[in-house]
């Protein structure tokens, strides 16, 4: 054996075990990769093909291949148009309402003062409630079951805001109600936690420079709680658009509100149509998509990203 | 320019009596220190100062007026934060022009005193960059530039080289001793450090449970601590204490301990006779203990450990059943367990009440 190749000869057992290093690698990933196309990637897919095609259990034989057919029928529809329409709506609104009294929520319990625990449990409590409880609570708030004065009213209340505002505006006005009520209260402890993970300094030199407490809002709070504030608003649009369960509960499955959800239920489940329904829920994915990147840049914007990696 | 009087300042919590009738009068141009350990209200009275903290009772006046109801913003302060506080989300220039953009000066006026303020501190190659690409030091510089681009009365500092490495808080100890030098603007620090304190102060101001227990100036507050609190907190190796008693013995007093007895010089007997047969603190400072010697003022200690610090040794020693640290020649050699003879200069030792503590 000479000196020149010992450094070799550990090269190649070097490779060797990082090559067995890399194998158990995968073996280790493998558990959560199944789990992943088991249960995301898979059924993503599957839905992608099913909207291509005209599958029914109403239909004989297999499943014809009919290409964008499913989206083209939606596209000159007017209910889908609607639909969209009044789901984007829905997102916009609910999530604007939630940001701003959850801002609200989250400033007050911020400061120290008494009967602080019990504001707190007040606001985190909507959160805190099974949603399929409370949103029979709501539901009979609003339709109640059983014929009062109290009921009479509610039933004036709702012919006057559906003629008002034409038909579902009620409907609406309910689900988004009960939107931002159990929303705003998630996304107030949220931005409580952001708050209080602001060192403190920061609020005070801000103080010594001005005495308005706008100013110093726009100009250091919402700027501190910038990550905070976009991560709020993309669970906030994501479950708006993934809404399924509020608005059928709350408009007991009837499809005078019809948002994206509803509508490809009603298509796909209980109609049989699985093309068309799956082409309906899969129609504002790209949007929501692009929507989302969007926060998602905000909340994680390269320049933090590369000074993170050197600090 | 301005003075800063407080007068009888009080700050209670719902619980917690944190200052206590605080009377203290800090000179224009002064650097004025407080020092103490943590929770003895130092950084509550500042904060009182700059009105961050409502005023329990008591006045604060900074120049000629009484600021107690001003805002923080019209005290015509500049604050310097222990963890910086710049706002992560602006450039270094931002940060600096935060207070004045605030305050609606004119553009140009802005990017003048931020240049100034930038060269001065030599950070002008920063001033676009984010507070994460500084390192500590950068940052803080930043956060003393943007007080002095207010060009304010008062300047306050709030531990702000604690969170610096030893190095580097030696070095901007430095620099903020310049920088007052240059700038000649009231200032108030607060530190838990007494070196800083000592270095950096024209007085300062000891702390302790909310109570002032000495104002003064460094080496006045090192040579002559008004209490035993004073006496342990400034210096470092601390003040070394022993339980004594005094006794008379033939015409003159001695003051007795285990382990060494030493006859008390004239010019003290007559403050020390009240005390005689009774209980009090001795106290030594590390640099008063000098190997050698014989006669009255000698006695005999067991050396546990030595410290060879390269300028100096600190020998840790027992004399009967007392620890101590004595400070020594960087040429002494002393061993573990060696037995070594010192003597002390009896003008140079400090007296206590055993049960009050103020010095004797």
């Amino acid at each position: 054996m000479t000196v020149s190749d010992i450094p070799s000869r550990r090269a190649r057992r070097t490779s060797v075990a990082r090559q067995r290093e890399i194998g158990v690698a995968y073996v280790l990933l493998a558990p959560t990769v199944i789990l992943l196309v088991g249960v995301l990637a898979y059924p993503i897919a599957w839905e992608i093909w099913v909207s291509l095609t005209d599958l029914s259990p109403l239909n004989d034989g297999p499943a014809r291949f009919v290409g964008l057919e499913n989206y083209r029928r939606l596209a000159g529809d007017p209910q889908f148009w609607h639909a969209a329409t009044v789901t984007i709506v829905y997102a916009v609104v609910t999530s604007v309402a939630k940001l701003g009294l959850g801002m609200v929520f989250a400033l007050l319990l911020a400061r120290p003062f008494r009967g602080r625990a019990f504001v707190f449990l007040a606001v985190f409590l909507p959160w805190a409630y099974p949603a399929s409880v409370s949103v029979i609570g709501w539901y009979w708030t609003l339709s109640p079951p059983i014929p009062t004065a109290y009921s009479v009213f509610m039933g004036t209340l709702k012919w006057a805001v559906d003629s008002a505002l034409g038909g579902g505006a009620w409907a609406f006005l309910s689900v988004t109600l009960f939107n931002i009520w159990r929303g705003s209260s998630f996304i107030g402890v949220f931005l409580l936690a952001g708050l209080n993970a602001v060192p403190p300094e920061l609020f005070d030199c801000a103080l010594l420079e001005s005495k308005s407490a706008w100013r110093r809002f726009w100009l250091v709070t919402v700027p501190l709680l910038r990550p905070f504030l976009a991560l709020a608003v993309f669970l906030s649009i994501t479950t708006a658009f993934s809404d399924l369960t509020n608005v059928w509960m709350l408009t007991a499955g009837r499809i005078v509100f019809p948002v994206v959800g509803t509508q490809a239920y009603w298509l796909a489940i209980k109609s049989g149509q699985f093309g068309p329904g799956s082409a309906l829920s899969l129609a504002l994915v790209p949007f929501l998509l692009a929507v989302l990147v969007v926060f998602f840049w905000m909340f994680d914007r390269p320049e933090t990203r590369r000074a993170r990696g050197t600090a | 320019m301005a003075q800063v009087v407080m007068k009888a300042l009080n700050k209670k919590y719902d619980e917690v009596h944190a200052v206590k009738d605080v009377n203290l009068h800090i000179r224009d141009k002064e650097f004025m220190v407080l020092v103490g350990p943590s929770g003895c209200g130092k950084t509550t009275t500042l904060r009182m100062v700059a009105g961050l903290e409502e005023i329990t009772a008591g006045d604060i006046v900074i120049g000629d007026r009484v600021v107690n109801d001003l805002p923080p913003k019209d005290r015509d302060i500049a604050m310097v934060f222990q963890n910086y506080a710049l706002y992560p989300h602006m450039t270094v220039y931002d940060n600096m022009a935060f207070g004045l953009k605030m305050r609606k000066f004119p553009k140009a006026e802005i990017q003048k005193r931020v240049q100034d303020a930038a060269d001065l501190l030599g950070i002008g190659e920063l001033l676009k960059r984010k507070p994460r690409q500084l390192s500590g030091g950068q940052r803080q510089r930043v956060a003393v530039g943007r007080a002095i681009v207010r060009h304010p009365q008062v300047f306050l500092f709030d531990e702000p080289l604690s969170n610096l490495d030893a190095k580097l808080r030696v070095q901007m100890r430095v620099e903020l001793k310049r920088l007052h030098d240059r700038l000649e603007t009231t200032a108030i620090y607060v530190t838990h450090d007494q070196v800083e304190a000592m270095t950096l102060g024209d007085r300062v101001v000891v702390m302790k449970d909310g109570w002032i227990q000495q104002v003064g100036e460094p080496l006045e507050l090192y040579g002559k601590p008004a209490n035993k609190f004073v006496a342990g907190f400034i210096g470092s190796p601390a003040m070394n204490f022993a339980d004594a008693t005094v006794v008379e013995e033939g015409g003159g007093l001695v003051v007795t301990s285990p382990g060494f007895r030493i006859p008390v010089p004239p010019a003290r007997v007559e403050r020390l006779r009240a005390y005689k047969g009774q209980a009090l603190t001795l106290g030594i400072r590390p640099e008063d203990m000098r190997i050698g010697g014989d006669g009255a003022h000698a006695f005999d200690a067991l050396v546990d450990v030595v410290e060879p610090l390269g300028s100096e040794i600190l020998l840790n020693i027992t004399i009967g059943q007392q620890a101590m640290v004595a400070r020594v020649e960087p040429t002494v050699r002393a061993k573990i367990h060696e037995k070594i003879r010192f003597n002390v200069e009896p003008d140079r030792l400090h007296y206590f009440d055993a049960k009050t503590e103020a010095a004797i």
